[in-house]
Formats: structure tokens, sequence, C-alpha cells
């Protein structure tokens, strides 16, 4: 414990890894779309609602100038209205008849005040009403503005009255009265309110909210809003003089434009206020916004969903697959993996098939070669792949055969017949591997075995008449089981000769046997014939080859030179007694 | 005060004395800064060593509208002068001023005004017509009998000035600051005064042109 490191968390399951895989992927995506998405829709609201603020300066900026320059022209048809010369005609106006003829123009003109200035600035007279006096101060800064230049009138934003509580934004204007032109007689002022009608307009036009603030120096305040005037009065007071910043107005993100009111004739600073709502504007993309979450979580689900399916679909087989690996191990090569797939899994399938097939029959040929061949052959052909060369070495040939044996099953029932004839071939065939021969094949109820072959081995003569004398002593102990038994007994004959033959795979490409040929085979076979004459009373028959070849010393009669069927040459043929 | 009658005795006495022995005449040459000559300017001596008495002229002062335009443009007169406005148009004119020098107005007339308007103060008056907001021009109203118009050239000859010291001044409807200096005549004659003049844009209405002009027909 705490000797491990930090490692990746182990699944037991395939089908987990794949599911959080595949889950994570998908959920990866969904969310670096839905991000995505979403910083773009935010940045292209903010781009929206700066144009639009941008689009509502200039749209502010033109209405006043539009409205002052309309109130110019008006003023000017006004200045050259031959009621307004009659005025100074006189050496001293009535200030009276002064005051009622500007309160005319002013509902002509559509402005609620106005002022009329003797060339230097002077009053003669104004409307009078809610604005005193002391509001011509920024009519006669105007007129200073406008005698410098060419064309002879000025603008400007101011608060009237400039001093005490519940001043009001306007936008003032002066300009000439001409008695004719160029000569300048007198000055008038006009006063357009920004008012909460005129706040309300630029709304409808601009499609922003619009906020007047007007305060001297920090402390700005605002005096018009279109906003509810509880929002107006909580949201921020700009803290810069011009620029778009983002400010909070009602619990609403509110993207507002600043702009000073320029130029100001009165003191302190006076600014518009443009604001748009950044979520009324984002309202469509949450929408969008909405749906991509939707598309989120139901591709998660349906990702969460397909993935164990997917992997079901492939760790089954593949558990199927480790399971049929156990019963291979376990050694039933019989049993087949049924996927009804093509994919690369279902060539697995294939494959272990294929396998197990392979393994089956290479059983079966190892049952087979066990059974129908000695051992040492069958390793042999195992080792060597079936393909033993031919080879020409010096064996020793046993030919055993019984004697009478047709006769014998023809009073017997088959399969009794069967019984006694394996009964003895296993007994005989025992004590040839026991002297490391081989039975090369059961001609009816004759045996022929080797020594010798396939595998060298010096002793074959000795083991051959050794095994030869042993199975003549097995026949007799078998003979005592069957006296016993109450059957009749076996008598056979024993032909044995040495000689350079022939050693391999003979047959055709389907089936092969390992075999020898040769006449030194046929030679063993009739000196086995041989030992059925009366005349040599010999069970054991051997040529001069072996006894040449065998080192032990064994108890033998000569019987001289017989005629061997097949060889022009007589055959000295030599009888086994036993050992010495 | 002194009497008015004995001044002009003595002023007629010495203009006399000096017309015959040494009167001088000033030739004021004006130039705008540019160098060019500039008309329609009035050029005129006060005497700085006595004083003159002015004499209005016996037959007033005409100054005509024709072709919707005031004939001259400006038009200097002592004080006193009488002028009359005869219209020589088709159509009627309503010459007013309200200058502080001379306010008055003469309603819509056609041909000749019986109305005789006397400028009994100094200074410039600027005269319009209530109907025709282009037309203007100027009467330049001196308490000195010395003074002369320039004319195209940009020159005024202001002749019969006895020797002395005079303070020169020259006034232009557009004169954009005060022009004025002193000067000496010799008993020896003549002097030429060049005088540089800065005028304020001309500001006058374009006309508009006349829709029912004849050379349309």
């Amino acid at each position: 414990m705490g000797s491990t490191g930090p490692r990746l968390p182990q699944f037991r399951r395939f089908g987990t890894r794949l599911l959080l895989l595949i889950a994570g992927l998908v959920a990866a995506a969904q969310c670096a779309d839905y991000l995505f998405v979403r910083r773009a829709n935010r940045a292209n609201a903010l781009e929206r609602i700066n144009e639009s603020l941008r689009q509502g300066t200039l749209l502010f900026t033109k209405r006043v100038d539009a409205r002052l320059d309309e109130l110019s022209g008006r003023a000017a048809l006004m200045s050259d209205d031959y009621s307004i010369r009659q005025l100074f005609l006189k050496e001293q106006p009535d200030p009276a008849t002064v005051r009622s003829a500007l309160q005319s123009y002013s509902v002509r003109m559509g402005v609620p005040f106005m002022a009329l200035l003797s060339p230097d600035g002077q009053r003669i007279g104004d409307t009078g009403g809610a604005l005193p006096g002391a509001a011509l101060k920024p009519f006669q800064d105007l007129v200073k503005v406008a005698e410098t230049v060419d064309d002879p009138k000025a603008k400007g934003f101011a608060r009237l009255p400039p001093d005490g509580a519940g001043g009001k934004l306007y936008a003032l204007l002066v300009v000439p009265i001409y008695a004719p032109k160029p000569e300048i007689v007198a000055w008038i002022g006009l006063a357009l309110p920004i008012d909460h009608t005129f706040a309300t307009e630029l709304k409808s036009d601009a499609q922003l909210e619009v906020t007047f603030y007007y305060g001297r120096g920090a402390d700005m305040q605002p005096v018009e809003s279109t906003l509810q005037e509880g929002a107006a009065k909580s949201s921020a007071p700009p803290s810069v003089t011009e620029g778009i910043m983002t400010v909070g107005v009602g619990g609403e993100s509110y993207v507002t434009a600043y702009r000073p009111l320029l130029p100001l004739i009165t003191p302190g600073s006076a600014s518009i206020a443009l604001q748009r709502s950044l979520e009324a504007e984002l309202a469509p993309s949450r929408q969008l916004e909405r749906f991509l979450l939707i598309l989120f979580l139901a591709s998660l689900a349906a990702a969460a969903l397909i993935a164990p399916v997917f992997a079901l679909n492939l760790s089954n087989p593949l558990r199927a697959l480790a399971r049929h690996t156990e019963v291979i191990a376990g050694g039933d090569y019989t049993s087949r993996l049924r996927l009804d797939r093509v994919d690369e899994i279902g060539q697995l399938a294939t494959a272990f098939n294929r396998m197990s097939e392979g393994l089956a029959e290479r059983d079966r040929v190892r049952d087979l070669l066990d059974k129908n061949v000695s051992p040492e052959v069958a390793a042999q052909l195992l080792r060597d792949g079936g393909a033993l060369g031919g080879e020409e070495r010096e064996v020793t040939v046993l030919f055993v055969d019984l004697r009478s044996f047709t006769r014998l099953s023809e009073s017997m029932p088959p399969r009794e017949v069967l019984t006694l004839l394996n009964r003895y071939f296993d007994r005989m065939s025992g004590i040839v591997e026991i002297y490391r021969g081989i039975v090369d094949k059961y001609i009816g109820d004759a045996i022929m075995a080797l020594f010798g072959a396939p595998v060298e081995q010096p002793g074959h003569a000795d083991n051959a008449i050794l095994a030869a004398l042993e199975m003549k002593s097995a026949l007799a102990r078998l003979n005592a089981e069957l006296t016993t038994e109450g059957r009749a007994k076996l008598s056979f004959g024993i032909g044995i000769n040495t000689a350079r033959i022939i050693a391999g795979n003979i047959g055709s490409s389907r089936r092969l046997n390992y075999s020898v040929v040769g006449d030194g085979v046929n030679v063993a076979a009739r000196l086995q014939d041989l030992t059925r004459m009366s005349q040599f009373k010999a069970d054991i028959l051997v040529s001069a080859s072996t006894l040449r070849a065998a080192r032990g010393r064994y108890r033998v009669r000569d019987l001289g030179a017989a005629p061997v069927r097949g060889r022009d040459e007589p055959v000295e043929v030599f009888s086994i007694e036993g050992t010495e | 005060m002194p009497s008015p009658n004995r001044f002009v005795a003595v002023a007629l006495v010495a203009a006399s004395a000096l017309a015959v022995h040494a009167a001088g005449t000033v030739r004021v040459v004006t130039k705008d800064p540019a160098g060019s000559p500039v008309p329609d300017a009035v050029a005129y001596v006060q005497a700085l060593d006595s004083a003159v008495e002015v004499h209005p002229p016996a037959e007033p002062v005409a100054i005509t509208q024709h072709d919707q335009e005031f004939d001259p443009y400006v038009t200097p007169v002592v004080v006193g002068t009488r002028v009359v406005f005869p219209n020589r148009d088709n159509v009627q004119h309503h010459v007013y001023s309200v200058s502080p020098a001379k306010k008055f107005e003469i309603p819509l007339y056609i041909g000749e005004s019986t109305a005789t308007i006397v400028f009994d103060h100094p200074g410039p008056v600027t005269l319009g017509c209530n109907i025709h907001d282009w037309m203007v021009a100027y009467v330049f109203v001196l308490s000195t009998p010395y003074f002369a118009k320039t004319g195209a050239d940009g020159t005024a000859d202001i002749a019969g000035l006895p020797p002395g010291r005079y303070r020169l001044e020259v006034w232009h409807p557009r004169l954009a600051g005060k022009v004025g200096r002193e000067i000496t005549i010799l008993e020896s004659g003549d002097t030429t005064q060049v005088v540089s003049v800065t005028l304020r844009p001309d500001r006058r209405i374009r006309r508009a042109p006349d829709a029912g002009s004849a050379d349309y027909k």
C-alpha cells in the first residue's frame, strides 16, 4: 500500500472502457461545439450591439443637427419677417410687445424658449415662462462664438437654468437677425429640449435605450431616460466620458455607449448613454444554444446506450473465444465456435475452428499411428513429417505365422476367432516391442516384424532370435491357458532373415505405410514357410546371414541348403533350438 | 455755445483765403492686404485745429432703385442732407433702416416717392428693402464737409483743404477695423495718402435669378 504510484484506472470489462471512450468523445465534441457556438453567438451579439450603438450615436448627432438646422431655417425666415423689423424701427422696443411677439414665434417654431439679444449680446427680450432671465447667459456665450465664424450662428448643449435644482438639458442655437443681410441687428436664441420625448423618439428609431446624464465633475445623474426610472438610477453612472462598455442595469447586462454632449455651454458635463440589453440580443441565440444542449445530452444518452451494445457485440464473442480456448485446452477438439459474423472476429473464430480441426486431425493421426504402427515408426513419422525417404539398411525381418489357423477358425464363431487372434497378437506384438522391434504389419494371422528399422540398432539379429525364442515360450503359456479353457492349442512357425533391404514410406501420396521391400523380406517369409516341412521338425528357422550377424551363442541345428521358392539358389537353413 | 453763423462766416473767410492762396488736395489711395484697390470706401478728414461747419446741399440727394438694386451702393452725405428714394422699377419697394443713426421706413411705393428723409445724425445707415432681401445700400452721414468716395481705382481726392492738421479716416461697409491717421496740409499743396484697408468677407445675399426676366421670354 502506498508504494504504487498513480496509474490509469483498469477496467475488468471492455464494455466499460468503450462506454467511457465513446461517451467521453461525444461529450468532448459536443461540449466544444456548444462552447464554441455560445462564444461565437456572444461575440456576434456584441458586434451587432456595438454597430447599432455606433449607428445610434450617429443618429443622435444627426437628429440634433437636423432639428437645429430646421430651427435655424425657420429663424432665418423669421428674421426676414417684416413684422420683426417693425420692432427695431422703434427707438426703444416695447418689452411687452417683444415678449408676446417672441411667444408667437416660439409657438410657430415649436420651441419652448426664445430670446432676442442685441448685436453685442444684451437682452432685448425673451419668451419668459419656465426659464428665468439667468438662462440668457448660455445664449450670450453662444453669441460670442457666432460672431467669430463666417456663417454667424452657433449651437451647443446646456442645462437650463444652469444653477439650482430641476435644470433640464437643451440644445441651444443662436442665429442672427439681418436688416438687411449682412447687417446683424439682433440675435435669436432658441432652446430645443433634450427631453423624454426626444429620448423616446430616438429609442424608437435606433432601437436602443437612451439615457442623458448631467453632472458637475464626477457626480453624473440621469436626467432623462427611456429606462425605468429606478433602473436608470441603479445603472452605474458613466465612469468614462466616451467609449463602449458593459454595465449592469437592474440585474441585466447592458452594452452601453457613452458620448459626451459637446459643446456644453453651461458648467459641468453631460453625456448620452445608448444601451442595449445583451440578454435581449442573445435571446434568439439562446434558443439555438438550448437546442445544442439538448442535442448534447441526447447524443450523450445515445452514446451511453449504444456503447454497451457495441461493447457486448465485441466482448461477447471474445468471451466465447476465451471459453472455447479453455475447452480446447481441456482437450475437446470436437466442439466448434459458431459466430455468425464476417468481420475480424468472425475470421478469428473461423481460424479457431480450423485450429481445432487441425488439432483434432493431428490427434486422430497420432492415435491411428499409435494403433496401427509401432510407436517408433509413429514417432519417426511425426518427426519427419510423414515423408520418410527410402533408405537401404541392414535389418532382420521376422515372420511368424499360425499353423492350421484357417481350419481352426472355421469351427469357431467369427467373434471368437477375432478375440483369440487379438489375444495371440497382443502377446506376440508385446514381445516384438520388448526386443525393440516393430510390428510392420499383420497379414491375416501372420505378423511381420522388423528389427533395426526405422531406428538403427546394433543387435537387431540377436533381438529377433531372442524375440522368437520368447514368442515360443509365450505361445506355450498361451496354449496352457487355452487348454485350461478347453480350447485347441495353437502352433506357429517363425522365419528370420537378415539382409540389406530398402526401408521407407511405401504407398500412394494419399496413403503411405512404413515398410521394407527387398529379396531379404521374401527369404524370411519363405523360411517361415519351411517350418511347415515335417522333415525339419523346427519352429524357428533362420538364414545363415542372420547367424552371421548374431553375436550371441545359440543352440543351432544345421538343416543344410533348402530350395526357396522364387530363388534360383537354395538357402542354408538353421533351426534355433535355444540359447547356450 | 458760439453762434453757428459766426463759425460759418469765419470758415468761409478762411476757406476763400486758402482757396485763393493755398487750397490743398489729399489723394487717398486705398489698398487691401492683397494690394487691390478698394472701391466704395468713404475717405474723410476732420479738421483738428478748428471747427468746420457743414452745409447740407440745397437739393436732396437721390438714391434710386432700379433693376431691384439701390444705386449707388454707398452714399456719403453731410449731416442734415435730405435724401430721396426714387423707384425706377415697375415693382414696389419698401425702403427701411433700423440703424441707430437713422431709423425710418418708406412703406410700399412706386415711382417718385414724396418722402424725403433727412439724415440728421452722423454714422453709418444701412438701407434695406422689406420686399427684396438682397437689396442693401449704405448712407454714411458725416459731420465734416471734406470727404470723397473711392472709385473703381480705389482712389478718392478730397479737395479744397486749408492748410492745417487733420485726422484722415476711411470707412467701408465691410471695414474690419478702424483706419485713421493724422495728416498735415501745407500751403505748398497736395499730398497722397496710401491707406491699407482690411475688409470682412462680402456676405451680401446672392440675388435669386429673376425667373420673370425678359431674357427668357
